[in-house]
């Protein structure tokens, strides 16, 4: 398939399908643990083309905090509004998603760092406070869950 | 090895030592509006660099000068894999830069910030 000089070019990828893959992949290993090498391989992008798309690791690291606020935090939070309390939110959403591992590690990994990630996940959290109070015991109880892999059925509580 | 700085909106590489004679060129100044990000990749190097010209590639020691690749021009100044980075520029003669620093990830973290 020849596509014409530079005009009109088309990336050959679809970037949200990477984003989303770069979700995943970022929620699972953190920024600095997820190297270009590791994205290339992961998202089936062209380095070339994933620099000329995002700019840098960063860009797509921003794109992709982006994307999660929007899908899995929202959908997140829909899960927190129709629960009966925070406990039975969290153990839904372990056992059946949204995966939030991008958030938890945004949070402490790259919020304090960049204010832009800072800003992204500041919206998270008033998007998931907004839709139920106790918020922080919500933080706790999926923090606890991505360490032990399973809900914590009410330990010393 | 470069220096990367960023002064008056302005990014300035300056290209030292032997590989200023290899790479035909030992200062690059572009405009922070035209530069796009910058990332720790020490993994570039094994990727296929396209046609050189005009500069030096000695497979494995070190690579300087300008490659052709996918219609982009690219600016290479690595001899040290470990210490590379990658700036993606936009409107300029080259569609990257990739360079060897002395220290990536301080370098990276300037240019970031810069944006």
């Amino acid at each position: 398939m020849a596509y014409g000089g530079d005009m009109g070019r088309p990336r050959g990828f679809d970037e949200d399908e990477a984003v989303r893959a770069a979700v995943t992949l970022f929620g699972r290993q953190s920024f600095a643990g997820t190297s270009v090498d590791d994205l290339v391989s992961h998202l089936g992008v062209h380095r070339g083309s994933l620099y000329k798309t995002f700019g840098s690791k960063r860009g797509l690291y921003l794109a992709a905090l982006r994307q999660h606020v929007d899908r899995d935090v929202t959908a997140a939070a829909e899960v927190f509004a129709a629960a009966t309390d925070v406990d039975e939110a969290v153990r839904r959403i372990t056992d059946a998603g949204p995966d939030l591992g991008l958030l938890l590690l945004a949070l402490v990994e790259r919020a304090p760092v960049d204010p832009e990630v800072a800003a992204e996940t500041t919206r998270a959290l008033a998007r998931l406070r907004d839709a139920r109070g106790e918020l922080d015991r919500a933080l706790g109880l999926l923090l606890r869950t991505r360490a032990t892999g399973s809900a914590p059925e009410f330990v010393g509580e | 090895m470069a220096h990367v700085r960023i002064e008056g909106g302005e990014l300035i590489v300056e290209i030292e030592g032997l590989n200023k004679v290899w790479a035909l060129k030992s200062r690059i100044t572009v405009p922070l509006s035209n530069v796009r990000g910058a990332t720790v990749d020490p993994g570039i190097v094994r990727e296929p660099k396209g046609l050189r010209s005009p500069g030096t590639h000695m497979p494995g020691v070190i690579v300087a000068g300008t490659f052709h690749s996918d219609g982009e021009r690219i600016f290479w100044d690595v001899r040290d894999a470990g210490k590379a980075i990658v700036i993606q520029l936009d409107d300029e003669e080259y569609a990257r830069l990739v360079l060897e620093v002395d220290d990536p990830h301080a370098a990276v973290d300037l240019i970031e910030r810069a944006l």
